[in-house]
């Protein structure tokens, strides 16, 4: 199933046009070519990908880097995963977006990309502009916000212990994060970088 | 989730045919309702028998996988991937380790991969014979259900044997396996390969040359190779329709390239080809399973690497080195390096993947779950437009959506 020996994979050979035509960034990612495009022309994007060879759309997806260490630019990053059954290789096409940016829907060229770009409408609040029905997908319709998003609260239930102390999960995980922890006394923890200080606040038996 | 009326029949609109009215009639079905294998909600509009509009509701069973995920260390994530698609959990365990483990560069042993391998592919078989019950099922065959379940029951004893539960398994480890295999795990095993085929044709003798339900299933649902490619359907259900995409074969992972096994694809594309490829496919995984068992062979079951492993038991009383190591592991776990993979795998249901991103943390930043459940689902539309209400039931079961893998 593999390209023969010498001649450029369908993803290497969409890459590198893509880089060239379309103003796309390079960059390899643990073996993984990936092509951060801007927003506008992710429609032309994959369109090209698509006759070029990539015939399969395994995923569209959203990160939220908003609590990622040391990043810079736009807060979200929708990444598009298409996949050439010819010679097996894979391209994933990166779109950043800040905020209330919207980005173009390739649901209208490509059916497939409707349930995922809902999604990561509802889980991520990212719109796609031209998506015939853009929807929430999963979360209840009286959900308010967009679960995925960091700074979307987990909502686990306060626990009351024994001896008086109240947990309260957001001020827990605030802790471990290096951050105010409130009556819990809990401080650092799991994350790196975030030094374990547990038991040295007041109220702690230290 | 839902935005539409609730489940009442309404009357969309009317048309003249001469003498003859005929109404365009929205219905609900589900999301309780037997033939929908979970909690699968479709909005159809019909024209008298006919399908004219086919929307399917999710969510009823959404969890919040990905963002518990993100909370948890990489070590403890695997109790969450099997509860997705419980019908398969071992392929969504095998799908999360082979990420983090690329993530981690880990290097599992033989024997691991091996144990994998035959426990994914057991895993499968049960999957598809849950399909193909339930799936004869829901055609009216009532019989084969009750014996697909008692061959499912005989590997969910070995993998009992294995891991201590019947389903959920959580037994893989990021860099290899939670325990050893049991002693007369191999002979089990063996005599279930054995007695499996005949098995297999005692089903076939009870619905393949029925004339009542070939009828019923021969072009029923039929969905050509560029509308599969289209609404992204992979797996045995785009197998059927020539779509000739196995991540087992396109690439090989868990060293499923040693293994001697064919992929079967067929062309037809109906309820009936994705129905027989699912068999096919059961005796393709038995073959596996075979070799997997033959090539068993004593060994270590985990990376020895203590940034990822636990130390061995017997080390922690006589080693400093070992107990911090343990206590590391045990506290806050690995810290894989920055940086995003994905790793497709090929689960019952088609491709599945884990797209992870690690900040360098000791819980993953973001895990993004590509289920195969959830665009299979898409397809439904396009098989079921312009078919009769009744295939629409058949078309459901040959898909085969695990509603825990559709809705995360």
């Amino acid at each position: 199933m593999s390209a023969p020996t010498g001649a450029p994979s369908v993803a290497e050979t969409i890459a590198t046009e893509l880089v060239e035509r379309m103003q796309g960034q390079r960059s390899e990612r643990f073996d993984q070519t990936h092509v951060t495009l801007p927003a506008a022309r992710i429609r032309e994007a994959v369109r090209h990908a698509r006759a070029g060879g990539l015939e399969h759309l395994s995923d569209v997806m959203g990160i939220d880097w908003l609590e990622y260490p040391g990043h810079q630019g736009p807060r979200f990053t929708v990444v598009y995963n298409l996949y050439s059954l010819r010679d097996a290789s894979r391209l994933m096409l990166r779109v950043n977006v800040d905020e209330d940016q919207p980005v173009p829907s390739i649901t209208p060229q490509w059916t497939g990309a409707g349930f995922f770009e809902r999604e990561v409408y509802d889980l991520f609040g990212i719109e796609f502009e031209g998506h015939p029905d853009l929807r929430k997908l999963v979360t209840p319709d009286d959900l308010d916000g967009h679960p995925l998003r960091k700074d979307f609260p987990l909502g686990e239930t306060p626990t009351l212990f024994g001896d008086g102390r109240f947990l309260d999960p957001a001020s827990f995980r605030a802790g471990m994060m290096g951050q105010d922890r409130g009556r819990t006394g809990w401080v650092g923890g799991a994350r790196k970088g975030v030094r374990s200080e547990q038991g040295k606040g007041e109220g702690g038996e230290a | 989730m839902t935005t539409e009326a609730p489940g009442r029949a309404q009357v969309l609109s009317t048309e003249q045919h001469g003498d003859f009215e005929t109404k365009l009639m929205r219905i609900n079905v589900g999301p309780v309702h037997p033939a929908t294998h979970g909690v699968l909600r479709l909005v159809i509009d019909m024209d008298g028998e006919r399908i004219v509009r086919l929307k399917p509701r999710i969510g009823y069973l959404h969890t919040g996988f990905e963002k518990t995920m993100e909370n948890r260390t990489w070590q403890q994530v695997v109790t969450y991937t099997n509860r997705m698609d419980y019908a398969h959990s071992m392929g969504h365990d095998l799908a999360y380790v082979l990420a983090a483990e690329k993530l981690l560069d880990a290097r599992v042993p033989e024997r691991a991969q091996r144990v994998r391998v035959l426990l994914t592919e057991l895993n499968r078989i049960a999957s598809h014979l849950i399909f193909l019950g339930t799936g004869l099922l829901d055609m009216g065959a009532l019989t084969p259900f009750f014996y697909t379940m008692r061959e499912r029951e005989t590997i969910f004893d070995i993998l009992e044997m294995v891991t201590g539960v019947r389903m959920n398994y959580g037994y893989f480890r990021v860099g290899g396996l939670s325990k050893d295999l049991p002693d007369g795990f191999e002979e089990a095993v063996q005599a279930f390969i054995d007695d499996f085929p005949s098995k297999l044709d005692q089903y076939q003798a009870l619905y393949a040359k029925n004339d009542i339900w070939l009828n019923r299933v021969k072009g029923a649902g039929v969905i050509s190779r560029e509308t599969a490619l289209e609404h992204a359907l992979t797996g045995p259900s785009a197998r059927a329709s020539g779509v000739n995409l196995d991540f087992r074969k396109a690439k090989p992972y868990s060293g499923y390239e040693d293994y001697d096994f064919d992929v079967p694809v067929r062309e037809e594309g109906d309820a009936h080809a994705r129905l027989t490829m699912r068999v096919l496919e059961m005796e393709q995984s038995l073959r596996i399973v075979q070799q997997a068992l033959n090539r068993l062979e004593p060994g270590p079951i985990r990376d020895p690497d203590r940034r990822i492993s636990l130390p061995p038991r017997h080390e922690l009383e006589t080693s400093m080195e070992a107990v911090i190591f343990h206590f590391k592991l045990v506290t806050e776990g690995f810290h894989p390096p920055k940086g995003e993979v994905y790793v497709p795998t090929e689960s019952a249901r088609g491709e599945l993947g884990y797209y992870l991103v690690s900040d360098g943390g000791s819980m993953p930043y973001r895990v993004k779950v590509r289920t195969p459940s959830l665009p299979n689902l898409q397809s439904l539309e396009p098989m079921c437009i312009d078919g009769m209400f009744a295939d629409m039931i058949v078309n459901i079961a040959t898909v085969d959506p695990v509603m825990g893998d559709v809705d995360k």
